[in-house]
């Protein structure tokens, strides 16, 4: 036996020795003695090395010698998009070190990168782009494609690009980390043997393509951004372990795609958000074989795992499954128990584990209803995403009836998910231009909250300019306020009827009447902001169609003061100032006769019923209009304050402004209206002089009394026993009296020694 | 032909800005979609983090899911007690003496609240941005941008909803029980109904493809989908029908839906506030 051997070992070490001896090295490059590869391989001999230097060299090079092509400087061969650029037809050839660029576009023609036609090529370290084909081997055996990045033509869509690798009867093969880009599939077809190691595949159709191919190795390999990361067909013994296959989407969108694959091993892959994770039809395919899946983690996929056909004689253990839109969807094999499903994690799994050994007490079933519901009425898919879902999903966990059967169960569930210790990941960096965009939107959105809500320069711009128009209307000529036949209704309540008066210049007009007499909605229809029928004419405008010129012309205070509460008295000043078009300027002289100078930082919510009138007051006369509006303008104000806020409206009266105004006081009417319309139930009843008033109080009037709030209850008893009729009214008490003897009540409170604040009389019961 | 005073708008659209930043509402609201967004992000991407996988498809199904559940709310709710709130409170008929019309009014509480609402959703998609971007996740910006977009348009749709609820009701408390209920429906029982009908009466794929459109909600939705998948396919049959048929055309498609729900709703809040009055 060891004589038998000898022979073979002599020629072998005669053979390296010859070819050492006679091996040599032709340089190509633009000074030396070759210009051009293919004249270099021409006078090259078999083992040759031939050294290319720098530049570019046109392509369409045949290669029929075991010869060593190594680039130096990177150079480039070029095919001008014509043909293939290399063509290797000798065994044992190595290209390493070249740019290789411009192949034809021909598929019929199946334009490459390099072609290699014969056994034992190293393919390394070259850059390949721009090529229809990027390696095409055809029978090369043995061959080794290595560090190489082999990008396809861009700009040719999907299916009219050729495949970045293409292994054609080619066994033994090691394709190990190349990074591949753009083209369509990584085909290996028909080749026995070979090994896939550490390669990153992108934007392709079919990141890896296995058909026909036996007993392969696919290893820590990255499959990403494809339409499928990996689809391994019609095979045999293929083991898939420590890949990658993630955002694969597209028409399939697998992670991994399994079809008539038999004993097949996936062990600890990620297959992370592709559309399916793991897709498998009729694998394994025959009645012998099994598939394992282990230690895999089935992450965020739309659905973890698709069977189309059937799941049979399939062991999955140790894999996790988290997270994925719907874990498993069994196709027609919803029942096929014959797939094991053991010590798996499943994100949903809502059981427990007393035992603490890291396994659930109670089996996972996969049984949700509107998964079930999918698989019956593949249209309900639209509905993915929305919380009608989830409520399906929760209707069948509160009614049981409604629970579908179990899709898988798997009897001992992990508890925690179980990641793969040896798996490099993907290499991933922050986004700098993203994370300067959301720095962006981060700070607009603060602006946009804080910065919007600040008065800018031009607001006094705005200012300014209207109210030199505010200045023209006032000027516009005498004040003239006209009503005819001014009705309202409210639904079937009539609240004015046929009502009709004038307001002339520099006069004052008061509406006098009982709650509910129509006062308040006559002065709401003169602002427009009711609408009515009949004519209403200021200075000679319809009020329905120039409401807000007129309100601009229109001080307006209502009876029941309502600002808004967040706002200081400042600020509030300010909107309306704004709203009115008036300088603030000349406000403080008002502020400081209204004595609101002081209180200028205050919450509006913060002063008291009288304060309020006086803003709201301050707020009528900005802009100067010639027209005030009052409904019941001194009804919360106390003995001294309404004292000098009627002073205030004579001496506002006496400086020309027309003043029409609600009221119940007489004081009051004495002291500003010229004349006085007495509206009853919305009809006018009588119009007459202020002083004709008192000839009309009625027989009995309305006494307030503004008492403590803890004294309220005790002053209501005490006067229902005196025989009084008393009832609470806001803050204080109200007491139908005698005219003759309005004071009574008040020395019968006194006298039982409860402090009364102030009080009110109104006339016929108006309030 | 109606004269509006946008410096009018402009007044009051500052001073619905101004309440909104003291709003109790508006500032739990900005604190809990900023807070989810940021807690979404963060379990979304950093669960497979050991191994640099930072992948769109889950943050964006919860951030979908997210906005679905807030943003609406925040724009219903926030709409329907502006001129409710306004009205119960008496300050309607204060500000409508001023030289204020009524649609100046709708239009100034709808730019406020909406300029505040998009302030508070920058200000969430923002953080959340910043985790994706420093996770290197694959989405691309302008994707991330135009769901942004979305999620504004979104809001402004509820915000109008949310006028139009106010400009009839009286009570803020009433509208506000209505907003929900038209929440509660646009959210959950419009779609139970559909995909109940769908089953029953058999839907076809074009019917029950334009009987989603009718709802803003699954609109924003498609849209949001479309935006980051590039397509509809996620959604089945149904998706494949609508990206066979519209094509490239299925954004645009959905934001001038949602333009048009937009203007309708306030063209009628307009309408209704006219008609309803101060009282």
């Amino acid at each position: 036996m060891r004589i038998s051997l000898l022979p073979e070992l002599f020629i072998s070490v005669f053979l390296l020795l010859v070819f050492q001896t006679h091996a040599e090295q032709l340089i190509v490059s633009e000074s030396g003695k070759y210009f051009t590869i293919s004249s270099a391989l021409e006078n090259a001999q078999a083992g040759d090395t031939i050294l290319v230097k720098g530049g570019i060299y046109s392509g369409s090079i045949t290669i029929d010698k075991p010869v060593v092509l190594i680039g130096k400087e990177s150079p480039v061969i070029d095919g001008s998009n014509n043909n293939t650029l290399i063509s290797i037809n000798a065994p044992s050839v190595t290209v390493r070190g070249f740019v290789i660029q411009n192949s034809g576009k021909s598929l019929s023609r199946e334009d490459a990168g390099i072609s290699v036609n014969a056994e034992k090529a190293v393919i390394e370290n070259n850059h390949i782009r721009n090529v229809l084909f990027g390696v095409y081997l055809r029978q090369a055996h043995g061959s080794i494609i290595r560090n190489s990045r082999i990008a396809g033509k861009p700009d040719l869509t999907v299916p009219r690009r050729g495949d970045l690798i293409r292994a054609w009867y080619s066994d033994s093969l090691l394709i190990e980390e190349n990074e591949l880009n753009s083209g369509r599939d990584v085909i290996i077809w028909f080749s026995t043997g070979s090994k896939i190691v550490g390669n990153r595949i992108r934007n392709a159709r079919y990141g890896l393509h296995f058909m026909y191919s036996n007993d392969c190795h696919i290893e820590r390999n990255q499959m990403t951004g494809n339409s499928v990361g990996a689809y391994l067909m019609y095979s045999r013994r293929l083991h898939m372990k420590n890949n990658i296959m993630a955002y694969n989407r597209g028409p399939s969108g697998f992670g991994i795609g399994l079809k008539d694959l038999d004993d097949g091993y996936l062990t600890e892959n990620l297959v992370v958000d592709n559309r399916v994770g793991i897709f498998i039809d009729n694998s394994p395919r025959e009645i012998q074989s099994t598939m394992h899946y282990a230690g895999n983690i089935v992450a965020y996929n739309d659905m973890g795992i698709e069977v189309l056909s059937t799941l049979e004689r399939s062991i999955f253990r140790e894999n996790s499954f988290i997270e994925n839109y719907q874990q498993a969807s069994l196709g027609g094999s919803r029942t096929a128990e014959p797939a094991t499903w053991r010590h798996n994690y499943w994100s949903d799994y809502a059981g427990y584990d007393l035992r603490e050994d890291g396994y659930g007490d109670i089996p996972y079933k996969s049984q949700k209803l509107f998964e079930d519901l999918l698989t019956r009425h593949p249209l309900l898919r639209v509905f993915i995403y929305t919380p009608a879902v989830q409520a399906v999903d929760f209707a069948a966990q509160a009614f049981p009836v409604v629970k579908p059967r179990p899709m898988l169960s798997d009897s001992v569930p992990l508890m925690f998910p179980r990641y793969p210790a040896h798996l490099a990941g993907l290499n991933s960096k922050p986004r700098k231009t993203f994370i300067s965009m959301t720095v962006i939107l981060i700070l607009s959105g603060i602006f946009i909250i804080t910065g919007f809500s600040k008065k800018s320069k031009g607001d006094k711009q705005i200012i300014k300019n209207e109210t030199k128009e505010q200045g023209e209307a006032s000027a516009r000529g005498p004040s003239l306020i006209e009503v005819r036949n001014l009705t309202k209704k409210f639904g079937s309540v009539t609240a004015i009827k046929d009502l009709s008066f004038s307001l002339g210049k520099n006069e004052s007009l008061a509406l006098w009447g009982a709650n509910g007499a129509g006062k308040t909605t006559v002065l709401r229809c003169l602002l427009g902001i009711v609408p009515y029928q009949g004519r209403i004419k200021i200075l000679g405008m319809n009020t329905e169609k120039n409401d807000k010129t007129i309100r601009s012309m229109v001080g307006f205070v209502p009876q029941e003061i309502d600002f808004y509460d967040n706002l200081n008295v400042e600020e509030t000043l300010d909107f309306f100032a704004m709203l009115r078009r008036a300088p603030t300027s000349g406000i403080s002289d008002w502020l400081r006769l209204l004595e609101l100078h002081d209180q200028q930082q205050k919450k509006v919510k913060n002063l008291s019923g009288g304060m309020k009138q006086r803003l709201a007051l301050a707020i009528a006369l900005l802009g100067n209009p010639p027209f005030l509006f009052l409904d019941e303008p001194t009804a919360s104000l106390d003995i001294d304050s309404r004292r000098d806020f009627i002073q205030l409206l004579k001496q506002l009266k006496k400086d020309g402004k027309s003043i029409l105004f609600s009221s119940h006081r007489l004081e009051e009417v004495s002291a500003i209206a010229d004349r006085v319309l007495i509206l009853e139930k919305g009809k006018l009843v009588k119009k007459c002089r202020p002083f004709e008033l008192t000839g009309l109080e009625s027989t009995s009037s309305m006494l307030k009394i503004f008492l403590e709030e803890e004294r309220i209850a005790s002053a209501i008893t005490k006067l229902n026993e005196e025989g009084f009729k008393a009832d609470r009214n806001n803050d204080g008490i109200k007491v139908i009296v005698d005219p003759k003897n309005k004071a009574r009540p008040i020395s019968l409170l006194a006298s039982s020694g409860i402090f009364v604040r102030d009080f009110d009389f109104e006339s016929n019961g108006q309030d | 032909m109606i004269k509006i005073s946008w410096n009018n708008i402009l007044i009051i659209s500052r001073k619905e800005l101004l309440d909104a930043r003291r709003n109790r509402w508006f500032i739990i609201y900005t604190i809990i979609f900023a807070g989810l967004s940021l807690a979404l992000s963060w379990f979304g991407l950093s669960g497979l983090g050991n191994y640099g996988l930072a992948g769109f498809g889950r943050t964006s199904a919860s951030l979908i899911n997210l906005v679905l559940f807030i943003v609406p709310l925040m724009g219903i709710s926030l709409g329907a007690v502006s001129l409710a709130g306004e009205r119960e409170r008496g300050t309607l008929i204060y500000l409508l003496s001023q030289p204020v019309s009524p649609t100046e009014i709708v239009l100034s509480k709808f730019m406020g609240i909406g300029i505040a609402l998009l302030g508070s959703l920058t200000i969430g998609f923002g953080i959340s941005g910043f985790l994706i971007g420093w996770y290197g996740s694959t989405i691309a910006l302008g994707s991330y941008l135009t769901l942004v977009l979305f999620t504004f348009l979104l809001s402004l749709v509820s915000l109008a909803i949310g006028l139009l609820i106010s400009s009839v009701l009286k009570k803020s408390d009433t509208a506000l029980g209505v907003s929900i209920f038209v929440w509660l429906f646009l959210i959950l029982f419009g779609d139970l109904g559909l995909m109940g009908s769908s089953l029953v009466i058999n839907l076809d794929i074009q019917q029950l493809f334009y009987a989603m459109l009718i709802n803003p909600l699954q609109v924003f939705r498609l849209g949001a989908l479309t935006t980051i998948r590039d397509n509809l396919e996620i959604l089945g049959p149904v998706g494949n029908y609508a990206f066979r048929n519209f094509g490239n055309s299925l954004l645009p498609v959905f934001v001038s839906i949602l333009a048009i729900w937009i203007s309708v709703t306030l063209i009628l809040s307009n309408f209704m506030f006219k008609k309803r009055g101060i009282i």
